[in-house]
């Protein structure tokens, strides 16, 4: 699960210069310790037009009941219905789907590809 | 190369945020309020039983104590009613199941601290009063222990 997330490259640099990544910074501790406060990451919006989330992946979504609150989690597993279960790397400091429950794959807004750093 | 240009891009146009947490919109935890709460409620508790009524038929007297006592149990009535509201915030929101591993008797001591605000809200009894701020103390050891956190419990009075 600890999976390194990769250091900005040129080609990502290229994808997010042409809008084809999203670039949003980071605030609170739950996906410690790989993404501290501050820490700025890339995303992908279109990363599940054609293939489904994945566990492990890091995704940005979208709060369930909370418009316009974007959370950053890890996919954790897959439900029968399709819904998924986002989790923090940081257990204990982590609001997910233990409290507000499984988000659905429109809710999911894309992938972190890269650090932007 | 990359990593220059984008240090000074984060820098000057910092990136809309995402949260990595959403505990509350603030996800500010502390036992202190329920505590603060709790202990003013004991406090009415003393006031409660220490007051004397007046002696005689003076109206006025009689009145002013009608009035202070009334503001006694007015106070007593809403604080313990904010201290349960604390506990149980504290409680359904902070507290998660890993928690309940290291902690395997936190639901009881949550759910009897709440029995005893309400105890200590319908009654005038020293002894609950007493009982829920050592209960509010256990409670914070319990959390600030959550947190790996040495926090020192203290009294307002």
């Amino acid at each position: 699960m600890d999976d390194n997330l990769e250091n900005i490259n040129l080609g990502e640099f290229l994808l997010w210069a042409l809008r084809l990544r999203w670039r949003f910074q980071v605030t609170g501790n739950s996906m410690l310790p790989l993404l501290q406060p501050g820490d700025e990451v890339l995303v992908n919006p279109r990363a599940y037009q054609y293939i489904l989330p994945c566990p492990g992946d890091i995704v940005v979504a979208q709060h369930p009941s909370r418009p316009g609150l974007r959370m950053i989690k890890r996919v954790v597993s897959i439900t029968d219905n399709k819904t998924y279960i986002l989790k923090g790397d940081n257990p204990l400091e982590s609001a997910d789907s233990r409290t507000f429950g499984p988000v659905t794959a429109e809710q999911i807004l894309g992938r972190v590809t890269s650090r932007f750093s | 190369m990359i990593r220059k240009v984008t240090s000074k891009i984060k820098n000057y146009f910092p990136a809309p945020e995402v949260e990595a947490h959403c505990d509350g919109p603030c996800g500010v935890y502390d036992p202190a309020s329920a505590r603060i709460a709790a202990e003013a409620a004991l406090s009415m508790t003393k006031k409660i039983l220490a007051l004397e009524p007046p002696a005689g038929g003076d109206a006025a007297a009689m009145a002013a104590y009608q009035n202070t006592m009334s503001r006694y149990i007015s106070i007593k009535e809403e604080q313990t009613h904010i201290a349960k509201t604390e506990l149980l915030v504290l409680w359904t929101d902070y507290f998660k199941p890993q928690h309940l591993e290291a902690y395997p008797d936190l639901h009881d001591t949550f759910w009897k601290a709440a029995k005893l605000c309400s105890a200590v809200k319908v009654g005038v009894s020293l002894e609950n009063a007493t009982a829920l701020m050592e209960a509010i103390e256990n409670i914070h050891n319990i959390f600030w222990g959550t947190k790996g956190r040495e926090v020192a419990y203290y009294t307002a009075s």
